[in-house]
């Protein structure tokens, strides 16, 4: 991005909406990479209007202190060797001389010490997005540029330490150096003229790789949830239908190891919690038998559903998704085929289509990264390692639902239970449940981190979460609700569950404790129709016996009166 | 001259929003409040990516109104230094 996109970007923010403030914290002047900084948060966050500020120049740890209280959405931290010691930089004379060598290590170890701990600090109120230092040291050591000596190795080894340190707290967030190395070379980053006339130390390049690394750590694109691919020369080296089960590789002797690492990635995708299908024209009992070879990589229970016959992969596509439940945005296909690729993305344009192309070396790195990519996040909750289990306990559920002549009878013999946090503002599962549900949402508001700190401490709030299993396992923690109790009644401001626990009258229970435990009389529904959120309106609409509005209210009589049967026990913890 | 005071009026427009287009050859670091020491090196910079140029910051003082900027900008065309 050049400067004047990234002024033009920012021109483009909206001005009716909540802006979205972020702090940048730096000892040197901000000047283009708040621009940058704002310009690539203003692209993923299209809706509200970005707001960047900054500190004093050359007092970074003052800037952190004070950016907690002022209570933004983010802080974003861009650390550089002078701001550990100044002799780091060329805008000071301190000296470069062996005499210094070791003073400088000793101040490094103890400003990033202090730095460490302030950010820690901030990050237990604010999500913090960190970048450590990106410019190369300045030349101080008797070694020279091409020997890493020992003050040198010291200086590079404790900024690792402290990154390594800092990216196990749960709202911090570390830009990658690797890849800021292969965006912005690093001989391509420093402006002497630039640092020595204005204090801006950054060539522009350089200033937006930066600005983009903090904005992607800040505002990440949502992970993709699934992915469906192909078998034959995607999955595995050979046709199976012609090969054999056993003629099939993915295996360096058979020179057919990228396979071997895309079955891999999978795997290691699937044991993250992405959903992993198969659409393959073939005959299903050979792929059966090529699938149950012991060494395969990506082993078959990791794969649900498997669509595997000679019809359209774009019916194979589409019943995966109804059996995953969610939609074609939140997907990646991928097959070697380039007409099975446009067929796919055809009828289902949000999709996300890569072809894998065996035997081209040069470009399979990029594509075995760019998968991670896309499914990248910051942690792996519980709920990600259940999820497949999950899906496959709920088509069973809805399978078996199906066939009742009462299903009530049947809902009561699930023997279901539903354990409710009712202090679950600081569980990261309950954020993250209403930003990314779409289907059963009150209303489709997403909340950054400080909105929802600020809902959670308004007067009267609450906001508990819940998790519910049943003899068809456990959906982990699915539902959401938050608002505020004022005068006898609730004000429902955030209302969500995950389309994996419908059917089962979680809902109903849902309000029954609402009443119950609130003591309240009357239950205020935030409500707005999304585009996405049919399941909610239909549930609402059966409930209040007319179409949802915004506002609309129940009392407790008339919930009351609907009889709606409580299948669950349930579990409830204050702590 | 013209297509050049015509591509410094865009670069004027991406670094000061609220100036009317009929202000901006007029404009001056005294006459623009927004124009302060970081939009100066802000619209050098947009300059140099609209030009295709370098701009030397030890002429920053000089360039203090759009028809200096002009100017210079010329002045470098007809030394042959820059893509406009």
């Amino acid at each position: 991005m050049t400067l004047t996109e990234a002024l033009r970007e920012r021109k483009r923010a909206p001005v009716d909406a909540e802006p979205f403030r972020v702090i940048l914290a730096c000892g040197f002047t901000p000047l283009h990479l708040s621009t940058f900084l704002a310009a690539h948060l203003q692209r993923r966050l299209p809706s509200r209007p970005v707001e960047v500020t900054c500190g004093l120049y050359g007092d970074l740890p003052g800037t952190l202190r004070e950016s907690a209280a002022k209570n933004p959405g983010a802080v974003a931290v861009a650390l550089e060797w002078a701001d550990l010691d100044p002799r780091l930089g060329y805008r000071n004379l301190g000296g470069w001389g062996p005499a210094e060598q070791d003073d400088i290590v000793r101040q490094v170890e103890s400003r990033l010490g202090s730095l460490r701990r302030v950010i820690e600090e901030v990050a237990d109120a604010v999500p913090v997005a960190a970048a450590f230092p990106s410019l190369p040291l300045p030349p101080v050591f008797h070694t020279g540029s091409r020997q890493a000596g020992r003050a040198q190795a010291r200086l590079n080894a404790l900024a690792q330490q402290a990154a390594c340190e800092l990216s196990a707290h749960a709202s911090i967030s570390i830009a990658s150096a690797q890849h800021l190395d292969l965006v912005s070379p690093p001989a391509e980053r420093y402006d002497l003229q630039s640092d020595l006339f204005t204090g801006f130390p950054y060539k522009r390049a350089h200033a937006s790789a930066l600005g983009e690394a903090l904005a992607n750590l800040i505002a990440p694109a949502p992970p993709k949830k699934g992915l469906i691919t192909d078998l034959d020369d995607t999955l595995w080296s050979g046709i199976v239908g012609e090969a054999g089960p056993e003629g099939v590789h993915w295996d360096l002797e058979h020179h057919a190891q990228i396979h071997g690492l895309y079955q891999q990635t999978l795997r290691a995708l699937a044991d993250e919690g992405v959903l992993i299908a198969v659409a393959s024209k073939n005959d299903a009992a050979v792929v059966q038998r090529a699938l149950a070879r012991p060494d395969m990589i990506l082993s078959p229970e990791k794969i649900f559903p498997l669509e595997v016959h000679w019809q359209a992969k774009s019916g194979s596509v589409a019943r995966i998704l109804k059996a995953w439940n969610i939609g074609a945005g939140d997907v990646v296909f991928v097959d070697d085929s380039p007409l099975e690729l446009a067929e796919v993305e055809r009828a289902f344009p949000g999709i996300h289509c890569l072809r894998f192309r065996p035997g081209d070396y040069a470009s399979a790195e990029a594509f075995l990264t760019g998968l991670r990519d896309l499914f990248a996040r910051k942690r792996i909750s519980d709920e990600d390692a259940l999820r497949r289990e999950s899906l496959r306990s709920a088509s069973e559920f809805q399978s078996r639902m199906a066939q009742q002549d009462a299903p009530e009878e049947f809902l009561r013999e699930l023997n279901g239970s539903i354990a409710v946090n009712a202090q679950a503002a600081g569980d990261p599962r309950s954020l993250e449940l209403v930003n990314k549900t779409n289907q059963f949402n009150l209303n489709g508001r997403r909340f950054d981190a400080a909105e929802w700190r600020a809902l959670a401490a308004s007067p009267g709030a609450f906001v508990w979460n819940a998790a519910y299993q049943d003899k068809f396992g456990s959906l982990g923690k699915i539902a959401v609700l938050a608002g505020k109790v004022r005068e006898g009644k609730v004000l429902l401001e955030s209302w969500v569950m995950s389309c994996r626990a419908f059917a089962r009258g979680i809902e109903n229970h849902c309000l029954a404790l609402l009443y119950e435990r609130t003591g309240a009389e009357e239950i205020i529904f935030c409500f707005r129709a999304t585009d996405r959120n049919g399941p909610l309106q239909d549930f609402l609409a059966r409930l209040l016996g007319r179409a949802p509005e915004a506002g609309a209210r129940l009392e407790r009589r008339e919930f009351e009166l609907r009889d709606l049967p409580l299948y669950h026990q349930v579990q409830w913890r204050e702590s | 001259m013209n297509d050049i005071r015509a591509r410094l009026t865009t670069c004027f427009a991406t670094v000061f929003p609220a100036l009317e287009a009929a202000e901006i050859p007029a404009a001056t670091q005294k006459t623009v409040a927004a124009w302060d020491s970081v939009a100066a090196i802000t619209l050098l910079n947009v300059i140099e990516e609209e030009f295709n140029t370098q701009i030397d910051f030890e002429a920053l003082a000089d360039l203090d109104s759009f028809d200096a900027i002009a100017a210079y900008l010329s002045d470098r065309v007809a030394a042959g230094n820059s893509g406009a």
